[in-house]
């Protein structure tokens, strides 16, 4: 999946970083509409230009904790078409679950580190501007580990908890047949499986598929 | 000290007369105004409020025996048996017991009320002594309300207040009759234009030095005369008796010396750990805005450089990539050179060889060229040598931001093998001062949770000195 023609807001403080993305989107042909470095500037980029996706930061001024992430909840909030990738050094259960509270389309949230693969990086702000979810496997990780507890997750075998991951992440089942190089008739069959196992009412729409794991995640 | 002058003969004595002059003129219309002021209003009410509470310890004997001898009648008492038998054995004890177990915490009252008087009225505030506890932890055993130090020392105010309570009457009574003595004048004629023959007795009029008698409207005057002067006494009087009280009440009302040293031990520890989670807190913010955000841009750059590059085959775009892998190369040495800023900051190495060759090169990076003195005969802490360090460093910063000056100069001495002297002057242009929220103001909390001491003498104009002192070990 590629669009070289998406409209971006990038909020990021730090101006190196900033400039970074912009040379980058820029590159692979999508429009930066605008690249600020505060919370109110972004909130007005994105009213401004309604951009397919804003990439936030989420440590920002003035207090630099979490102002990014409440931006990127009012722009969920207020302005549901524009998808949001929330960008950070650093990977918070919290956040995830705030984020993907109630709808868990058009959103992401993924490591900074997860730039330097520039194809996965491009991959999974499209997958976001386009209404899907891009989580970083890092914040998948977290929340199988601390729900490992949880009954059904046990009974799921090593393979079935792969795919489960990469189905978390966000990815479709082509994706997770391309990651785990089997075929999608493989895929289809595991995720069969685990909405069994999970006792989850399989569903064709990849984001509610993430919504329902990860809802069982965090129970 | 002898200092040569032109012209010795009275021009010299002219501006010295006039200062003298403005002085006296300024002690006088003190003087004057003093009983005016909401100080003294303020000073007047505490004795006012004193003598009540003097009152009140001279009362509460009376009181407690009125109260025993009403409990005494009031009791049913068997026909077959004399009242005199169940106080003697019952009362007497109980309510010895009873005054002996409620003391303290009487005391603790007592004092905790005048405390907040002089709070309010003398705006001096006193620590409470720490709250009661026995040995077992419990707070409401016999052994605890007995053993209770900070009550019973109260309670020893109670007895010091009594004649403290005279004194603070006194004054009352200066402002009161004062004010009486003053009136005098303006009464006199209405209520004694009588006819000659009639003989009315003299009107007694207070003054601090006994009862006198005024018989005669010119006697009034002098009545006047002397009102005046207790009401420009009574402030200072007030003022006088008030400090002493306050003097009184700190040792017997105060937390003590043993609570006061583990309050400032408690509160320098909370310091301490303070300033660990600060440093902690810093440096996860230097690490995440600085080398964490440089690596993850040369990551980006070097992902962007080996597209441009391509897989396999001759490069599409090598000028491209050549540009980004250089900007990754910057990136990389900048990564670099915040690890190491950083790194020096936590804990700069060399420090490790001692504090001379530390500070020497510390000197030796100074903008404003800076002399170094160091005497260190036995090597400090290693805690100590760090705190000294940096205080040093941040003092050097200090003077290259703001002194103006041209010369810097650091001594670093141990005195007699328990503290370390650290002087730094610089020739800047002075007004340096501990500000809440400014660097020296960090540097005193530093330096206070070892119970080191930091001087700042910096007259507006200049030189600076700041001597900091600190333990030879922590």
């Amino acid at each position: 999946m590629r669009r070289a023609d998406m409209r971006v807001v990038i909020a990021e403080d730090a101006a190196m970083m900033r400039d970074g993305l912009v040379r980058l989107l820029t590159d692979h042909g999508h429009d930066v509409c605008a690249a600020v470095g505060d919370p109110d500037s972004l909130r007005a980029a994105v009213a401004e230009h309604r951009p397919d996706a804003a990439i936030v930061d989420i440590r920002m001024p003035p207090t630099h904790t979490d102002e990014g992430l409440r931006a990127a909840l009012d722009i969920r909030r207020d302005q549901p078409g524009v998808g949001v990738l929330v960008f950070s050094q650093y990977i918070e259960t919290r956040y995830a679950a705030q984020l993907l509270a109630g709808d868990a389309s058009g959103v992401g949230y993924l490591l900074k580190d997860r730039v330097a693969d520039i194809g996965e990086f491009l991959d999974a702000l499209v997958r976001v501007a386009s209404g899907g979810t891009a989580l970083d496997p890092e914040v998948v990780g977290h929340l199988l580990r601390t729900s490992r507890d949880a009954t059904g997750l046990a009974t799921l075998t090593a393979r079935e908890r792969d795919v489960l991951a990469l189905m978390a992440e966000g990815r479709s089942n082509a994706g997770i047949a391309d990651a785990l190089y089997i075929t999608a008739g493989v895929v289809e069959k595991h995720s069969a499986n685990i909405f069994a196992k999970l006792g989850l009412p399989p569903s064709d729409a990849d984001n509610r598929r993430v919504l329902a794991v990860l809802r069982y995640l965090r129970s | 000290m002898f200092r040569p002058t032109r012209d010795n003969d009275g021009v010299t004595d002219t501006p010295r007369e006039q200062i003298a002059l403005a002085r006296a003129g300024m002690a006088v219309r003190t003087a004057f105004v003093a009983p005016f002021t909401g100080r003294a209003r303020r000073e007047l009410t505490f004795c006012l409020i004193g003598v009540a509470f003097g009152l009140v310890v001279l009362a509460a004997p009376f009181v407690l025996i009125g109260l025993a001898t009403a409990v005494t009648l009031l009791l049913p008492r068997p026909d077959h048996q004399p009242a005199v038998n169940v106080s003697l054995l019952v009362i007497i004890p109980l309510g010895l017991v009873a005054i002996v177990v409620l003391a303290t915490p009487a005391g603790r009252a007592y004092g905790a009320l005048q405390r907040r008087v002089a709070a309010q009225l003398l705006d001096t505030r006193i620590e409470p002594p720490p709250p009661r506890r026995s040995a077992s932890g419990r707070e409401r055993t016999i052994g605890a309300l007995l053993g209770d130090g900070p009550g019973w020392r109260a309670l020893g105010y109670g007895l010091v207040k009594i004649p403290l309570s005279v004194a603070e009457g006194y004054a009352v009574l200066c402002w009161v009759a004062g004010i009486v003595n003053i009136s005098y004048p303006f009464w006199w004629r209405l209520f004694r234009n009588h006819p000659p023959s009639v003989r009315l007795s003299a009107v007694p009029m207070v003054t601090p030095l006994g009862l006198f008698h005024v018989e005669t409207f010119g006697g009034t005057f002098a009545a006047f005369g002397a009102g005046v002067a207790m009401l420009l006494a009574a402030p200072w009087l007030a003022r006088g008796v008030s400090r002493l009280d306050v003097a009184v009440m700190r040792p017997l009302l105060g937390p003590g010396k043993l609570a006061e040293q583990v309050r400032q031990l408690r509160d320098s520890r909370a310091q301490a750990v303070d300033d660990a989670a600060a440093m902690v807190r810093r440096l996860e913010r230097d690490l995440h805005d600085g080398a964490q955000i440089r690596l993850a841009t040369l990551a980006m750059t070097l992902g962007m450089a080996s597209e441009k590059l391509g897989t396999d085959g001759a490069a599409p775009d090598v000028d491209e990539a050549r540009e980004l892998v250089a900007a990754a190369h910057r990136g990389a040495k900048d990564a670099l050179a915040d690890l190491r800023d950083l790194v020096r900051g936590i804990h700069p190495p060399v420090l490790d060889a001692g504090l001379p060759d530390a500070l020497s090169t510390l000197a030796a990076g100074c903008p404003i060229p800076a002399r170094l003195t160091t005497d260190l005969p036995i090597r400090p802490a290693p805690a100590i040598e760090t705190i000294a360090y940096f205080c040093i460093a941040e003092l050097l910063a200090n003077a290259t931001k703001h002194s103006q000056a041209s010369h810097i100069a650091i001594d670093v001495t141990a005195r007699s093998n328990k503290t370390l002297a650290i002087t730094v002057d610089d020739d800047g242009i002075g007004g340096a001062s501990v500000t809440a929220g400014g660097g020296l103001a960090g540097l005193t909390r530093r330096i206070s949770t070892v119970d080191g001491d930091m001087r700042v003498t910096s007259p507006s104009g200049g030189p600076t000195t700041i001597a900091i002192d600190l333990p030879m070990s922590a």
